[in-house]
């Protein structure tokens, strides 16, 4: 494998590789991130739709929905004018397979599966990753898994129905659920999606250690980098737990074997242990990347360097590594040990430390800057503004005894989709910023305003007043809000963040629409548009497989923007302008 | 380094000069020379994440051994500690082995290499053999997995140690047959350095397993 | 948001419910401070001709000093939280009125001791999804599960505990105010979780022994 990952300099002038090498089986790791981004992209329409879905049901209970009647009857139960009535078995698979689909099929392709592929080697002044073809295979595996998982929409039983925590005892038998196959094939599926992230991480992490240019320190690395790269460890050192207890589910259920099962002999909250071992880690899997892009977006359009880079650098780190110690305040009211819950809110209060630091490094680099407010920048303030609610809210459930009140209420809902759904922000402003360098053309400037002012509006209007449903014992996972008297007087709440969920929704049509026209039909962009320090704005414009026509050499950090020592407020790290700026520190 | 009074214009800087070797081919450029090579570095990365994988399957299996009173729970058959115990040492002995192979190759000898994964790849072969006829035994005595948690724990952990001896007996293989090949060199033997590197894995955790699941 | 808290009817809820307002409180200033600061900036440093934004990597003074500030915050709330935690969770005071609460798919099983004042014998009096209790008296509960996990929650007491198949987990709460609150389960726990839920009646003590006279005198002798 070795020598397949330094021939690549001469890669350049191969013969026009044939549609299937270039397009389908591509070993470019830009090709493989661009894969990644259509498949993560149609499955977020995917899980959207499922959450249009899940919304209508909350403010209209069983009112058929328009349009689905065509289902046959114990999955949809028919109603008048061809609509269809969503029955709670199938509301549970909804919820389930929505919340599967967008953190491990939108989110994890997206973000480190797009952006770790285009991004780390361009970024690094690498040729490609170590290892093309274990990417390839990683895309491939990714992508049968996401196969394995939509194909359980279509088995009889329909598909998994226990929560996309899967807790056992529910999701270890059958007939607790009614649910064979379906829960099967979700098993199935997330094994295989680990192995495709491992196979991803092992090269992130292989191409940032040892591919790096000439003069490219690790702390001269872009912040995105970093994120990556530390998401790359998280990932590696997580999936293989969520692996082995998704292998005991599997045994549980069709081995005879009794893992969780009390009656055999097992423990049900050995699986909750396991799987929030596997799942805190795994929220902040999904959280940095969208971090470090964000941090490199803030400088580059208040045009002044990162605030605190080593603070960041550091931070992140600390975040990972705090991160295997606070899974327990998932698990405050499960009955395990109240002692282990003292010991998990003390972690998890600790956790939100490093969080502060990057918030508040974050409002020093807009400080003094001189602001651009493009598209990608909007995005990227949003998601700062959506991980302060997140993360704020997030400070309730960690103590304790609040949580034994919030705890499975909607002000769960509403913390985690600040910051889960919040990243689609980050996702959002990074499409925007590398499209001109993924796909050689910009994208409409208007039209992504226009993007951005309703999915701002909606998504707070959708979201923001779960939190007084929460508050107000909302519970999370309940198909009918209207079977409770003390929640019935709050429906007006849900029919509101039903309406704002629908316009969110429909919103995303401006983002659909302008990535497709501008895929096109856009203006052709320049190399580097955004006048960025970043390597990847060295590499020409396509970028050629093996990215750079001379292995740069990085002779400073990525954040020199509006230094002194240049008249133009960018400064490239591959710039050599003299022996005077080649010493200086990151 | 404010003392640099001009500024400069970043037009005026000239770009650097096109490396002939990357623009017209030429032998690879390796910016830094890293310590460990990208196949090494790689496959540790895997370890780490097998590390994982067992690490929690151990763990699950310590909340039940630590919980239990008596372990094995009553009316469920012993396991053959003797007979394991010799087949221990046999694993064992292959890491010895594949550890020559890779002296071997370093040197250049690749008869030796070829017959030293051979043996390392026999010897992996005899332990799951002799680990087969002993699960079938053990089926025969009434150890299943639907029996007790105690059953389900020792299929899970020793078979998921078996696919990997397994999975290594197909990696074996295949450097085995590059071997003969010809493939590895002096200077090039990182497929043998690898193996070693999997199969050590693959023999260290065994002892692990074995005290765990046979003798605690 | 805080006037969605339903009525605190139990003698620790208003614990979680100072808890809970300290930390909106200073939540709530930290999302303030943060927002305005931020919009404050995007307006004074927008981009504007002429003005070159400042070069600066940082100021560790600043960052020290917003490192511990929130870890103090966070610190003290941490041990804040601890007693009000200890008092609901790790201890259950002294009683003599227990029940045992066992949930299944879809229901709860109540059952109040027999005769032999014993739990868990032959002679329990069972009933269906409603409980009755006297107020200003704890309660001892004793939640079990039959099938999956499901979770025994009454807002109104800020009472939340999750039963465990497999075990049986002990919780306690007192009702000070008499009245009928709703009793929802919290946890997933298959296409009948949504509907899942009974009623707690809290009583005064004269209203709770005329129906523990009616119904928990031992008929089935
Ligand atoms: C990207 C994902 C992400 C992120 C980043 C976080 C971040 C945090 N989460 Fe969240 N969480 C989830 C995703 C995430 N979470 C999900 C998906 C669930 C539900 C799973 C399920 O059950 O389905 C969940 C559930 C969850 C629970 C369990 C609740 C329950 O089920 O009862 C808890 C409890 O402690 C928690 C806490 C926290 C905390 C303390 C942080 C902190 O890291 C936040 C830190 C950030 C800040 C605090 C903001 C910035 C800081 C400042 C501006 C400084 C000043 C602040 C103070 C002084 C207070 N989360
Ligand atoms: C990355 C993670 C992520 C993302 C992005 C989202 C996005 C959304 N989520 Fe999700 N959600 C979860 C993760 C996420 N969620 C998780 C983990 C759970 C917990 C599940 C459990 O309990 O097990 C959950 C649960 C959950 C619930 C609670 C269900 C319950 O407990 O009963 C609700 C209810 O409102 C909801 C709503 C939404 C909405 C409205 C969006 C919107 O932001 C979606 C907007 C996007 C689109 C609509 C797609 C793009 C649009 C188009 C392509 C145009 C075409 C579409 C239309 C015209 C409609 N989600
Ligand atoms: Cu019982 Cu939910
Ligand atoms: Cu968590």
């Amino acid at each position: 494998m070795s020598e397949s990952a330094v021939a690549h300099g001469a890669h350049g002038q191969h013969a026009k590789p044939s549609f299937i090498s270039h397009y389908i089986f591509s070993l470019d790791h830009k090709m493989i991130g661009r894969q990644f981004l259509f498949v993560g992209l149609l499955m977020l329409m995917i899980g959207g739709i499922l959450a249009m879905l899940v919304r209508w049901q909350l403010a209209w209970p069983e009112s058929p929905v328009p349009g689905l009647g065509f289902i046959s009857e114990p999955y949809i139960y028919p109603g008048p004018n061809g609509g269809g009535i969503i029955p709670p078995q199938t509301y549970n698979a909804l919820f389930t397979m929505h919340a599967t689909i967008m953190i491990f099929f939108v989110v994890m392709p997206i973000m480190v599966g797009t952006f770790g592929n285009f991004l780390i080697p361009l970024m690094i002044g690498a040729g490609d990753m170590a290892f093309p073809k274990l990417n390839m295979l990683s895309f491939w595996v990714g992508a049968i898994s996401g196969v394995v998982m939509l194909s359980s929409f279509f088995v009889p039983g329909g598909p998994a129905a226990g929560g996309w925590t899967g807790y056992a005892t529910l999701s270890a038998k059958a007939q607790y659920t009614g649910v064979e196959w379906g829960q099967h094939l979700w098993i199935i599926a997330l094994m295989l999606n680990g192995v495709s992230s491992l196979m991803g991480a092992i090269n992130y992490i292989t191409t940032v250690v040892n591919m790096r240019a000439p003069g490219m320190g690790y702390f001269r690395m872009p912040l995105t980098v970093w994120s990556l790269f530390i998401t790359a460890i998280l990932l590696l050192l997580a999936l293989p737990v969520l692996t082995a207890a998704l292998a005991m589910l599997l045994f549980d259920r069709m081995a005879g074997t009794s893992f969780f099962l009390p009656e055999g002999g097992g423990e049900p909250l050995l699986w909750q242990h396991m799987f929030w071992f596997f799942g805190h880690p795994e929220v902040y899997i999904l959280v940095l990347p969208a971090m470090g892009i964000t941090s490199d977006l803030l400088s580059t359009f208040s045009r002044k360097p990162i605030f605190g880079y080593h603070a960041m650098a550091f931070s992140m780190i600390a975040i990972a590594g705090l991160s295997w110690i606070v899974w327990g305040h998932h698990m405050f009211i499960s009955g395990m040990n109240p002692l282990l819950g003292t010991a998990f809110m003390m972690t998890t209060m600790v956790i939100a430390v490093p969080s502060a630091i990057k918030v508040f490094n974050w409002l020093g680099t807009l400080w003094g800057g001189s602001i651009r407010l493009t598209v990608p920048m909007l995005f990227a303030l949003g998601f700062v503004s959506n991980f302060l609610i997140g993360g704020l809210s997030g400070i309730f459930m960690a103590s304790t005894p609040v949580d034994i009140f919030i705890h499975d209420t909607y002000f769960i809902v509403a913390h985690f989709h600040y910051v889960v759904a919040g990243i689609i922000f980050a996702l959002f402003a990074a499409v925007y910023y590398w499209f001109p360098k993924m796909f050689y053309r910009n994208m409409n400037q208007t039209l992504g305003k226009v993007h951005f002012v309703l999915t701002y509006i909606f998504f707070n209007g959708a979201f923001f007043p779960m939190h007084f449903l929460g508050v107000g014992g909302h519970m999370r996972r309940i198909y009918n809000p209207l079977q409770y008297e003390f929640i019935t007087p709050m429906h007006d709440w849900n029919i509101f963040i039903t309406w704002s969920a629908l316009i969110l929704g429909a919103s995303q049509l401006f983002f659909l629409g302008n990535f497709f026209w501008s895929l096109f039909a856009g203006k052709k962009a320049e190399q580097n548009p955004w006048q960025a320090n970043t390597l990847e704005w060295s590499a020409p414009t396509p970028a050629p497989h093996g990215n750079f026509l001379t292995t740069p050499t990085v002779y400073r950090g990525p954040y020199e923007y509006s230094s002194p020592e240049v008249t133009e407020d960018w400064l490239p790290q591959d710039k050599d302008i003299g022996a005077s700026t080649a010493a200086k520190a990151h | 380094m404010a003392t640099s009074s001009v500024a400069h214009k970043l037009d005026d800087v000239p770009p650097p000069a096109p490396r002939p070797e990357l623009v017209g081919g030429g032998p690879p450029v390796r910016p830094n020379m890293p310590l460990l090579n990208n196949a090494r570095l790689g496959v540790i990365m895997m370890l780490g994440a097998e590390l994982m994988f067992f690490a929690g399957l151990i763990g699950a299996f310590l909340v039940f051994r630590l919980s239990a009173q008596v372990w094995p729970p009553p009316f469920q058959p012993r396991l053959p500690l003797g007979v394991t115990g010799v087949n221990t040492v046999i694993l064992l002995f292959s890491a010895l082995t594949v550890h020559w192979a890779v002296g071997a190759a370093r040197v250049g000898q690749t008869a030796v290499l070829v017959r030293q994964l051979g043996f390392t790849a026999a010897l992996g072969a005899l332990f799951l053999a002799i680990q087969g006829y002993e699960w079938a035994r053990m089926i025969h005595f009434g150890l299943t997995t639907s029996s007790s948690v105690y059953g389900g724990l020792f299929y899970t952990l020793i078979g998921a140690h078996g696919v990997h001896v397994i999975g290594g007996l197909i990696w074996l293989a295949v450097v085995y047959w590059q071997a003969r090949r010809g493939r590895f060199s002096k200077k090039d033997f990182v497929g043998v350095q690898t193996t070693r590197m999997y199969w050590t894995f693959v023999v260290a955790l065994w002892p692990v397993l074995y005290g765990l699941v046979y003798l605690y | 948001m805080l006037r969605w808290l339903p009525e605190d009817v139990s003698t620790y809820g208003h614990e979680i419910d100072s808890l809970f307002y300290l930390i909106y409180y200073i939540t709530a200033a930290t999302f303030v401070l943060v927002t305005v600061l931020m919009i404050w900036f995007l307006i004074k440093y927008r981009e504007q001709p002429g003005r070159r934004a400042i070069y600066n990597h940082g100021n560790t003074t600043l960052e020290i000093i917003w490192t511990v500030i929130p870890a103090a915050i966070l610190i003290v709330l941490s041990f804040m939280s601890v007693s009000t935690w200890a008092k609901i969770k790790r201890t259950v005071p002294p009683t003599d009125f227990e029940i045992q609460v066992t949930a299944k798919q879809f229901n709860w099983d109540i059952a109040y001791p027999g005769a032999d004042g014993k739990l868990g014998t032959d002679d329990d009096v069972k009933f269906d999804n409603d409980v009755h209790v006297p107020i200003n008296k704890v309660v001892r509960v004793h939640l079990k599960s039959t099938d999956v996990i499901h979770s025994f929650f009454i807002p109104n007491l800020r009472f939340k505990q999750d039963a465990v198949p497999g075990r049986t987990i002990m919780a306690w709460f007192e009702a000070k105010k008499p009245g009928k609150y709703e009793l929802p389960c919290a946890e997933l726990c298959g296409f009948g979780h949504s509907g899942m839920k009974g009623w707690l009646h809290v009583h005064s003590v004269e209203d709770y022994q005329k129906w523990a006279a009616e119904n928990l005198a031992p008929k089935a002798q």
